[in-house]
C-alpha cells in the first residue's frame, strides 16, 4: 500500500468466536491501494469501527495479508467477489 | 489547477480545468474499453442477469488481470468456478461506474457528486490508478519505491515520466477524495 503514516503496527487481536467458522477471506498486499482507501473500505463494507478497520489495514500492509472475514464457502466468495470490486485483491480458502 | 474533493452542503465537490477534464475522461473511457472482452450479454437470460457464464481463464493483460484476479490461490478449480460465475458481473460493474464517474465531467462548473457518483469516482480512481501501476511495472511496495524514483531520475521523453505524473496526480486525487468521506463515516 502507499502513502504510508508513521504508526507503531500493532497486531490484530483474534476475531472472537469466529474460528470455527471453515472458510476465510484474506486481503493481499498491493503497492497501489492507499491506506485511507483500504481503512474506509473495511470500515464501510465490513461495518468495522475505525480502530479496528486500521488495525486490519496495518496488518495486510505489515504482514502482506490478513484474514478479513470467517464464514461459510458462500458468505466467503461473496465477500472476495466484493473486495475485487474495490479493487484489492482477496482470495477465498478453507481455513488452515 | 485542479482543486481537492471536498464535502460541501451539496455532496463532494471538485475542480477541474479542461485539460484535467480531457484527461480523467480520457482515462475512464480507456480503463472501461480495456475490461471491454467483446463478448456480448449471455443469451440465457437468468445468466444475462446476474453476469455469469464468463471466462474461466485469467485475462492475457496483465492489468486486466489486476481488476479480475484469481480468488483461489492454491486450488485451481476453484478460481476457475469462481470466475466463470463472477467475472463478467464485476466486469460490467466496473465498466458502469467508470462511465457513471466520467459522466459526471459532461456537465458544466464545479464538480457536485451525488453518494451514488462519489462511490463511482472512488473506485474508478482505483481502477485506472491499479492500470496505470500494471503499466509502469509496480508490482510490490519496493518496486513502486524503485521505479518512481528511477523514473523521476528518467529523460522527459520517457513515456514512463508522463505517466508516473498521471499516476501522481490520480493518487493525490483519491486521497481527497478518501478524505472527504471518510469524514461522513461514524468515528469510532
Amino acid at each position: 500500500m502507499s502513502t504510508a503514516p508513521a504508526e507503531a503496527e500493532e497486531r490484530v487481536e483474534a476475531l472472537d468466536g469466529e474460528t470455527a467458522k471453515p472458510w476465510v477471506t484474506i486481503v493481499w498486499n498491493d503497492p497501489v491501494n492507499l491506506m485511507s482507501y483500504v481503512t474506509y473500505v473495511f470500515q464501510t463494507y465490513f461495518g468495522h469501527p475505525r480502530e479496528k478497520a486500521e488495525k486490519l489495514m496495518h496488518d495486510v500492509h505489515e504482514a502482506g495479508r490478513a484474514v478479513v472475514a470467517h464464514g461459510t464457502r458462500e458468505e466467503m466468495e461473496r465477500d472476495t467477489e466484493a473486495m475485487h470490486g474495490y479493487g484489492l485483491w482477496a482470495t477465498f480458502s478453507k481455513d488452515a | 489547477m485542479a482543486r481537492r474533493f471536498e464535502r460541501s452542503r451539496r455532496g463532494v465537490t471538485a475542480t477541474f480545468d479542461d485539460d484535467e477534464r480531457a484527461l480523467l475522461s480520457g482515462l475512464l473511457s480507456e480503463v472501461s474499453q480495456l475490461l471491454d472482452d467483446g463478448t456480448t450479454p449471455s443469451e440465457d437470460p437468468l445468466e444475462a442477469m446476474v453476469g455469469t457464464g464468463g471466462s474461466t481463464t485469467p485475462p492475457s493483460d496483465p492489468a486486466v488481470a489486476r481488476l479480475l484476479p484469481q480468488a483461489a490461490k492454491d486450488d485451481p478449480d476453484a478460481a476457475r468456478e469462481f470466475r466463470r460465475l463472477t467475472e463478467r458481473g464485476l466486469r460490467q460493474r466496473k465498466r458502469d461506474g467508470l462511465e457513471r464517474a466520467r459522466a459526471t465531467l459532461e456537465r458544466p462548473g464545479p464538480l457536485v457528486l451525488d453518494a451514488e457518483e462519489q462511490h463511482a469516482w472512488l473506485v474508478a480512481l482505483t481502477d485506472v490508478r491499479l492500470v496505470l501501476a500494471e503499466r509502469l511495472g509496480l508490482r510490490t511496495d519496493d518496486d513502486a519505491e524503485a521505479v518512481l524514483a528511477e523514473v523521476a531520475e528518467s529523460s522527459p521523453e520517457d513515456p514512463r515520466v508522463w505517466m508516473a505524473s498521471v499516476y501522481d496526480f490520480l493518487t493525490w486525487l483519491q486521497e481527497t477524495l478518501v478524505g472527504a468521506l471518510a469524514k461522513q463515516l461514524p468515528r469510532g
